[in-house]
Parts: structure tokens; C-alpha cells; sequence
């Protein structure tokens, strides 16, 4: 097969690569760049643990042909912070024991992302329905959902970050 | 008071930054140069006899490390944390006994290379007829799936009774519950990388269990315990269910084999076909209680359906029985708990041990008696709860820390608090 060269934005940086017209982006990451913080739960796309984003909405890396992603934005959970500089996301996630056996994690933290880029401010409902694609077999749900929640409120305009700043 | 540093204190999971970060090495983010990737042959039939194996066409295929049969298992060819029943890879001329047991390994170059060695290999099985009901292979005349027999272990308890508790009693509840299989589906499949380093086997694996582990590799192996290093790597949820071996001494046959690095990571697939689940029960309990709820016998027998292998399966029935009657006192008692092998997937440990199912059961007849005596669910359970000074089924007296009464009044106080918001704060 003749391996087709795709250059694409990758966690910020450009990248060009030649992949062949079959390698799944999950394996171009985890593989070939050696980004395993991108995991593999079910590789058809029901359980979430590939969630990287795409142009910034969440997608199943293990559903999408690396081909495709050329001329497109690609962040993983390497891009969204390091030990240094920790997103806002992955500092709730630890603060609200949002990690348990933390296979599930870097989707959920890009799922969340993808939500909290276009609704700062959404609702339990709302982020429990966007993360509906993302599976934690620990059932640690509550504490991922308070950990979203709380950076949704660190919002300045939120209601309940007001509360707290008055000491209510 | 005296102040703690972590006792008392919200403290940071210790592996939680690396986990968020994506730096966290679960087994699969492993690699070594040079590494090998590795599939295996599963069984498609329940019951049967390898007849003949023929990998010659594998062998030869091009980018295929090394096959390996039942033959070229070095030591004792069988493995489980309780009874050493599952082999590692079934010999010619042995039993299959479950859909899934190994009939080869494969090592190459890479995942497709290896999956289409994997569809080289011809092999001949007699089926034999598959006993799926635990119940059917209890019979005298069922299909044999060991020599020893289907059932493979029984306990008993006793106390005091319980026909002279029944005849005391003013009602009785008498039912059969059924529950399913369950799969643990943690989110991270089954995983290992393994090396031979000179004369040492050194694995990082996704397991709950890596000192048994260990043990398991080396008598199959037939090396010394000193030569096996098994490191639990990052592990994405176990439930029970990687208490078991899985990759572990198929990796490191091929890693001594072949004297290189070897991945091995199964599919979501392979993953639900191959791990232990929870035991399917049938239960069949009788309940009896005097005219004012307190109880006074209680028989039952239980049938665990262990799968293929016994896995911890004598354990899992082992505890249901001890908590047949659940958090009640009763003085007449009568349990039968047996394990009974079939050609299921095998059953082992899953969060809650064999309790669980028993719970549905036991919960279940003190409603329905409740019902019949005329008080309510909280009344009976408050009425027969163990507290201090209770002897549970196995005779065991309990002296202090007998939590049920103050849970059962605490959660009591919420459901009245619940009731009391949802009607707006009128009584």
C-alpha cells in the first residue's frame, strides 16, 4: 500500500507524517509518536478511553483513519498540561479524587475540555449527557462530574464561585 | 485531639498526577526495541479433545518469531489460585473445557502478522457434548468434565434445628432466586510486556496479584522463583476479576523462547471470553418467623456455577454460605453451598465475593415475610439484626462492633428526612 503524508497540528506542534491508508489515529499516537497517555479499552468505540480531540470536539481515535486528520488540530492528554503548568481540569480531577484506577482519565479530561470550551458554564445534566461516551468501570462518576463542575464555577461569572469569594 | 497529617485529611491519590498528566505506565505503553507481539489461540468449541494441532504454515510464515503448543509448556502445564486446574495450553490428546482455552501461542513482528499465523494453524477437536447448567452436571448420568466429578466442593452449615424451628413457626417463606453472570469489563483489557534478561524473567503486568504470579510462572516455567520478576504495572481496574493469571506465563514462555521482548494485550473480545466472571447462582432458601417477625430457622442451598475452572470458586461459595442468613440472628440454621464445575466461562472473585448474591436472596424473604407477619421491612429487620451478644450461623459470638442496628436506624432518619423535604416540610 502506498503510504499516504499528512501533516497535522499535534498538542500545538506540526507534524508530517507518512501513514499507510489503514493506520487508526489511536495507533499512529500511541505507536508511531509515542503518546500512550491515549488508551485502548475497547478499539470499536463504545468505551471512550481514546478520546482525543479533533479540531477541538471530542472524538474515538480508535474509530478515525490517521489519514483524515490531516490539516486538523489534534490535542491529546499530553497537550492539555504538564507537571509544571497542570490544566484546570487535571488539578479538580486530582483535588476531587476524580482519578481512580485512571484508565479513563485522559478521555474524560478532553471530553471535558470539549464541553467546557463551548458552554463554560453547563449544568450537572449537561455534563453528565457530554461524557456519556466516556465509560469509568470504577463508577467514579460523582467525583469526575464534581471535578468539571469545579472548574466550571472557578468561572468568575459563576453563581457559586461569587458564594464562595463573599464566604457564604 | 491529637493532629494527623493524613489520618482525618483529604490527602492526593499518590499516582493521580501521573494519571492525569497521561504519563502513568499502564503495560500496553510499554515497549522495548526489538519487541514481539503476541496472540493465542483460543478454543471455539466448550468441551472436547484436541485431537492434532498443525502450525507448520504459521511457523513459516514470514515475520513469525515462534509458535508454541501444549508440548513446549516446560513445567507443570496447569495453574489457579486454589486448584491447579486451567492449563497453560492444552496438549494433544487433553481436554478443552471451556470456549477460549489456549491451543497455541504465537510471537512476531507485529499484531497482523501474528493474527494471520493464528489462521494458519489447523486443529482437529473432538466435540464432546458441553454441560452448560450447573444443576444438569450435578446429575449422576451428566457428561464427566473432570474424572473427579462436576461437583467440585461442598460445605455445610448447622445449627441447632431447623425441623423443630419450622414446626415452631407461624409463617413461612419459600422461594428460589436466580442470578446471572456478570462480567467485571474493567476498562483497561488484559495487558503484559515480559523480557529475558540473561537468565531472569522480568514482566510488567496489569494484575492484582503479582506475587502469585510469580509462582505460577515459575512452576510452569520449572525455574526457580529467583528467576521470575513480575512488576504490577499501572493496572485500569481488576474488581477481582486480575486476581487470575491471564498473560503472565504465556509471555513469559515466549520471552525465554525467543530471548526477546514480547507484548501481549487482548482484545475487549478476548478480554470478556477469557476472564472469570461472577458466579451465577440458583438459590433455594426457607425462611420461618414467629407470629411477631422474629425468626426462627432458615435452610438453604446454594449451586455456584464455577465455569471450566475452579479459579476461587470454593472460597466465593465458601463465604456465601457463612453469609446465607445475611445481618439476622436465627437459631435453627441449615446451608448447603456447592461449587459445581461446567463449560462455562470460569467464575471467580468479584467485589463482593459470593455475598451479593446471597444478599438478593435473604433481603428478598424478609420483605415477603414482613409482609405476612404484618409489620414492616425496617420493623423484622430491626427485630432479628445481630448485635453484641448475637451468635451468628458458623456459632461465631459476637462480642462488640456490630454495625447493622445503627445503619439501619441511620438510614431510617434519612428516609424520613427525604419524605418530610418532598412534602415540603409538612409532616
Amino acid at each position: 500500500m502506498d503510504k499516504i503524508k499528512i501533516q497535522f497540528v499535534l498538542n500545538g506542534e506540526t507534524r508530517q507524517v507518512e501513514v499507510e491508508p489503514d493506520l487508526l489515529l489511536i495507533d499512529l499516537l500511541r505507536e508511531r509518536l509515542g503518546l500512550t497517555g491515549t488508551k485502548v479499552g475497547c478499539g470499536e468505540g463504545d468505551c471512550g478511553a481514546c478520546t482525543v480531540l479533533l479540531n477541538g470536539k471530542n472524538v474515538n481515535s480508535c474509530l478515525l483513519l490517521a489519514a483524515r486528520v490531516n490539516g486538523c488540530e489534534v490535542v491529546t492528554v499530553e497537550g492539555l498540561g504538564s507537571y509544571d503548568k497542570l490544566h484546570p481540569l487535571q488539578e479538580a480531577f486530582i483535588a476531587e479524587g476524580a482519578v481512580q484506577c485512571g484508565f479513563c482519565t485522559p478521555g474524560m479530561l478532553l471530553s471535558a475540555k470539549s464541553l467546557l470550551d463551548v458552554n463554560a458554564r453547563p449544568t450537572r445534566e449537561e455534563i453528565a449527557r457530554h461524557i456519556a461516551g466516556n465509560l469509568c468501570r470504577c463508577t467514579g462518576y460523582t467525583k469526575i462530574i464534581n471535578a468539571i463542575e469545579k472548574v466550571a464555577c472557578a468561572d468568575r461569572h459563576c453563581a457559586c464561585s461569587r458564594e464562595a469569594e463573599e464566604g457564604r | 485531639m491529637s493532629e494527623f497529617k493524613v489520618v482525618g485529611q483529604s490527602v492526593p491519590k499518590a499516582d493521580a498526577l501521573d494519571k492525569v498528566i497521561g504519563r502513568a505506565k499502564f503495560a500496553a505503553d510499554i515497549s522495548f526495541p526489538g519487541m514481539l507481539y503476541a496472540k493465542a489461540l483460543r478454543s471455539p468449541v466448550a468441551h472436547g479433545i484436541l485431537q492434532h494441532i498443525d502450525y507448520s504454515a504459521a511457523a513459516a510464515l514470514p515475520g513469525v518469531a515462534a509458535v508454541l503448543t501444549g508440548k513446549d509448556v516446560p513445567g507443570a502445564n496447569n495453574f489457579g489460585i486454589i486448584i491447579k486446574d486451567e492449563p497453560v495450553i492444552v496438549k494433544n490428546g487433553e481436554k478443552i473445557r471451556k470456549i477460549g482455552d489456549t491451543l497455541a501461542l504465537v510471537a512476531a513482528e507485529n499484531e497482523a502478522i501474528a493474527e494471520q499465523a493464528l489462521a494458519l494453524i489447523k486443529v482437529d477437536i473432538e466435540e464432546l457434548t458441553p454441560v452448560l447448567c450447573p444443576i444438569a452436571a450435578m446429575q449422576p448420568d451428566a457428561p464427566k468434565i473432570y474424572d473427579k466429578g462436576n461437583v467440585l466442593a461442598v460445605r455445610k452449615i448447622v445449627k441447632g434445628d431447623t425441623e423443630a424451628g419450622f414446626r415452631d413457626s407461624a409463617v413461612v417463606v419459600q422461594q428460589q432466586y436466580k442470578t446471572q453472570m456478570v462480567e467485571h469489563a474493567y476498562i483497561e483489557p488484559e495487558a503484559g510486556i515480559a523480557l529475558f534478561d540473561g537468565d531472569v524473567v522480568t514482566m510488567w503486568v496489569s494484575t492484582q496479584n503479582p506475587h502469585y504470579d510469580a509462582k505460577e510462572v515459575a512452576r510452569n516455567l520449572n525455574i526457580g522463583l529467583n528467576k521470575v520478576r513480575v512488576i504490577q504495572a499501572a493496572t485500569g481496574g481488576g474488581f477481582g476479576g486480575k486476581l487470575d493469571v491471564s498473560v503472565q506465563v504465556h509471555l513469559a514462555m515466549l520471552a525465554v523462547v525467543t530471548r526477546r521482548p514480547v507484548r501481549m494485550v487482548y482484545s475487549r473480545t478476548e478480554s470478556i471470553k477469557n476472564s472469570v466472571k461472577r458466579h451465577p447462582y440458583t438459590i433455594t432458601m426457607k425462611t420461618g418467623a414467629d407470629a411477631n417477625g422474629r425468626l426462627t430457622a432458615f435452610e438453604c442451598t446454594i449451586i455456584g456455577d464455577t465455569g471450566a475452572y475452579a479459579s476461587y470458586g470454593p472460597g466465593t461459595l465458601t463465604r456465601s454460605a457463612v453469609h446465607a442468613t445475611g445481618p439476622y440472628e436465627i437459631p435453627n440454621v441449615k446451608i448447603t453451598a456447592y461449587t459445581v464445575y461446567t463449560n462455562n466461562p470460569q467464575a471467580g472473585a468479584m467485589r463482593g465475593f459470593g455475598v451479593p448474591q446471597v444478599a438478593f436472596a435473604h433481603e428478598a424473604q424478609m420483605d415477603m415475610l414482613a409482609e405476612k407477619v404484618g409489620i414492616s421491612p425496617l420493623e423484622i429487620r430491626l427485630l432479628n439484626a445481630l448485635r453484641p451478644g448475637s451468635l451468628t450461623a458458623t456459632g461465631q459470638y459476637l462480642e462488640q462492633s456490630v454495625g447493622i442496628v445503627s445503619t439501619l436506624e441511620a438510614a431510617a432518619a434519612k428516609v424520613r428526612e427525604i419524605k418530610l423535604e418532598r412534602r415540603g416540610g409538612r409532616l
